[in-house]
């Protein structure tokens, strides 16, 4: 084997994985949203995803797959997926945050499969591709090599989000709520502030940025059923070694997730699919909170 | 005696007759359903595969069913393995146990159909038909009395790679798969024939995920990084589609061949976007050959499920077939007489007569060998330029299967 590892290889690869981070952060920051102010660890939020892949094919293809539909699409999807979710929060989850974490786990877990088999029945079984734009189809060459465009384009909106996630929690007043009830939510509901409606806008707001992963992911990926599980478990695992509850913990763990996959790939390729669960065996032994403070 | 009386007795004496007979004599066997039992998947990504095989199972059988098999008729029952091994190995023990099943049928998973033929079929002399699983172990060293594959299977899929690859002026080849059993032996089968034809091609790398692994970005940047001359992907259904979608964003122009590349039910959900020039082989086309009875066969499909059949309904179109042929040929349901009849037998089929070859228990199919095109007549890519390579061409003789079942 004469392969080398050449300086553009390994940075068009860093982009490639730091891109993908950007999808792994979006969803998983809104995992860690709704475990650290709700305690809820949402197995569920994968179908969300998944249901917002859905949604942003169906949305899109009805626009006629151009730069419409696809802006459309990105739009539309999770906020559908936020409605979904805040029915469910007000007709179930609303009744069920004092109950144990056990008990939340199953019962998110027996929500994801029958939402799993409800997009089954809305969706069929059959692959859905949504296709990008044209502007942001093809690839560009950086250093003699081809990076995608949709890759790049990851790249800027992974962190607006992170940008705009920040500004929401740290200079709205609900956001300020939201975090203080992460900490405290017997002393935030103590001073007279309807707790009941800050978990039920932190849930939808948790639940959207699910939806917007599944529609972002979208152009990159097959949208078929099952795609949920693959999700759930990663993003688990990000939030669990960025510190369970801690945004920023998300967004250090995507990418440490994203680029050690992406360079693993490049580095030992024959064994590139174990390169992210080592750096989570890595982590957790090191620092088994996390690497972030975790509100829990 | 009077007449009267001699009359009466003699009536008497036929009734008696008649009496004991019924009474003694065994009674003829009464004519019963031919029960099969399905395992496949029908839940996840895998479904589609799945969900494609029964419904041409369920075509053939209500057309073999107008006419019946042995006075009776074929019943089919179905088990969701979820593509898990431990699962199908489980409902498949349940339907033999608790259903009584004639025959066993499945599996797209090629682990799953490894586990069942083994610790199933051979172990309660039950025939399992493996109608969509492509392990060429199933029907080669793993292969017994009791298994029969209806599908094409990777030593075919490879040698047909290799006949292909070894007429380009490729060199430098990259191994890239799913992490599995299907996987690792189609990459085995294209490699092992290829290097036999080719001996000057050489394999600068490997890389192998996870099956169904969504983004496979990552995987083809740092692949056409090491600038291979030919990419060999070996994946199945689950990461199919996301190895064509993810060469399309890359805009990846190095050449590549994958094994059912070409498959209309991977290519569809790309429709226009599908890139072109990629090379595959598979063993069935609704739209190729152009006979009558598969134009029939498609007709049919279309009308009962509203798409054209995939590979996996034809391969199990013509299980269903082999299943009620060899019934018929064996004169009663008996498991053992029925795999002597199913043994070197020849049955209809939409792309002409398919044998079941006896030595091995593989059905012997022809490999349809193309390269995708988009075609605006049908609204996204098709196989092009098809070249037909002959059932005995590319599939293992009868004595490398003898020997492989020694040497294990």
């Amino acid at each position: 084997m004469d392969v080398t590892i050449t300086f553009a290889g390994f940075f068009s690869q860093v982009l490639v994985g730091l891109s993908r981070a950007m999808i792994l952060f979006i969803v998983s920051s809104g995992l860690s949203f709704i475990l650290g102010v709700l305690r809820v660890p949402n197995v569920a939020h994968g179908s969300l995803y998944m249901i917002g892949a859905f949604t942003a094919h169906g949305i899109a293809v009805l626009l006629g797959e151009g730069m419409v539909g696809f802006l459309a699409a990105m739009i539309v999807a999770p906020l559908v997926v936020a409605l979904i979710s805040l029915i469910a929060e007000r007709a179930l989850f609303s009744h069920l945050y004092e109950r144990e974490h056990l008990m939340l786990l199953l019962f998110t877990f027996s929500l994801a499969l029958i939402l799993g088999d409800l997009t089954k029945m809305t969706w069929g079984a059959d692959y859905r591709s949504l296709v990008a734009p044209p502007v942001l189809q093809g690839s560009v060459s950086i250093f003699d090599t081809a990076v995608p465009r949709y890759n790049l384009f990851l790249l800027v909106v992974g962190p607006l989000v992170a940008v705009a996630l920040y500004l929401f929690s740290s200079k709205t007043k609900i956001g300020k709520i939201a975090r203080a009830a992460a900490v405290d939510r017997e002393m935030v509901g103590a001073i007279g502030i309807n707790v009941s409606w800050v978990f039920a806008f932190a849930f939808v707001l948790g639940c959207f940025l699910a939806g917007l992963g599944g529609a972002l992911v979208a152009p990159t990926v097959s949208i078929t059923l099952g795609m949920d599980h693959t999700v759930i478990i990663e993003a688990f695992l990000i939030v669990i070694i960025g510190g369970l509850g801690n945004i920023w913990g998300a967004m250090v763990g995507s990418l440490i997730f994203g680029v050690s996959q992406s360079l693993g790939v490049l580095l030992w390729p024959q064994f590139a699919i174990v390169f992210p669960y080592l750096a989570v065996v890595v982590i957790l032994t090191l620092k088994p909170t996390g690497l972030l403070k975790s509100v829990w | 005696m009077k007449r009267g009386h001699v009359w009466k007795a003699t009536l008497l004496l036929m009734a008696g007759w008649w009496v004991i007979s019924a009474l003694l004599l065994p009674a003829p066997a009464a004519a019963r359903d031919i029960k099969v039992g399905i395992v496949d998947t029908y839940s996840g990504p895998a479904a589609v595969f799945g969900n494609d095989a029964l419904n041409g199972f369920k075509l053939a059988v209500d057309e073999i069913n107008k006419q019946g098999v042995l006075g009776g008729k074929i019943v089919f029952t179905t088990r969701d393995e979820q593509f898990k091994v431990d699962i199908g190995l489980n409902m498949a023990k349940e339907l033999v146990m608790k259903e009584n099943v004639d025959v066993l049928v499945g599996t797209i998973n090629s682990g799953a159909s490894m586990a069942i033929s083994e610790a199933v079929a051979k172990k309660e002399k039950v025939p399992f038909f493996v109608w969509t699983a492509k392990s060429e172990n199933i029907t080669g060293k793993a292969g017994h009395r009791y298994v029969f594959s209806t599908a094409e299977n990777t030593a075919m899929a490879g040698k047909s790679a290799a006949v292909a690859l070894s007429q380009k002026p490729f060199k430098k080849f990259w191994i890239a798969g799913d992490d599995y059993e299907y996987g690792h032996a189609l990459a085995d089968a294209a490699w092992r024939n290829l290097s036999k034809i080719k001996p000057e091609a050489e394999t600068i790398g490997k890389t192998w995920w996870k099956p169904g692994e969504p983004d496979l970005i990552p995987y083809l940047t740092a692949i056409q990084a090491a600038k291979p001359d030919c990419i060999i992907f070996a994946t199945g259904g689950l990461s199919m589609a996301n190895v064509l979608k993810a060469i399309k964003a890359t805009g990846m122009k190095t050449p590549a061949w994958i094994h059912t590349a070409t498959d209309h039910s991977v290519l569809k959900p790309l429709g226009m976007n599908a890139p072109e020039g990629v090379m595959g082989t598979i063993q069935y086309h609704y739209y190729y050959p152009d006979l009558a009875a598969n134009k029939k066969f498609v007709k049919d499909f279309q009308a009962a499920y509203g798409n054209p059949p995939g590979f996996p309904a034809f391969n199990a179109y013509t299980t269903a077939q082999l299943i009620a042929e060899g019934f018929r040929a064996a004169g009663q349901i008996d498991k053992e007489k029925f795999i002597d009849a199913v043994e070197g037998l020849k049955v209809d089929t939409p792309v002409g007569k398919v044998e079941m070859r006896a030595c091995d228990h593989q059905a012997v199919y022809p490999m349809f060998l193309g390269t995708t095109k988009i075609s605006k007549e049908f609204g996204g890519a098709i196989s092009s330029d098809i070249i037909t390579l002959r059932g005995a061409e590319v599939m293992p003789s009868c004595e490398e299967i003898a020997q492989a079942r020694k040497a294990k």
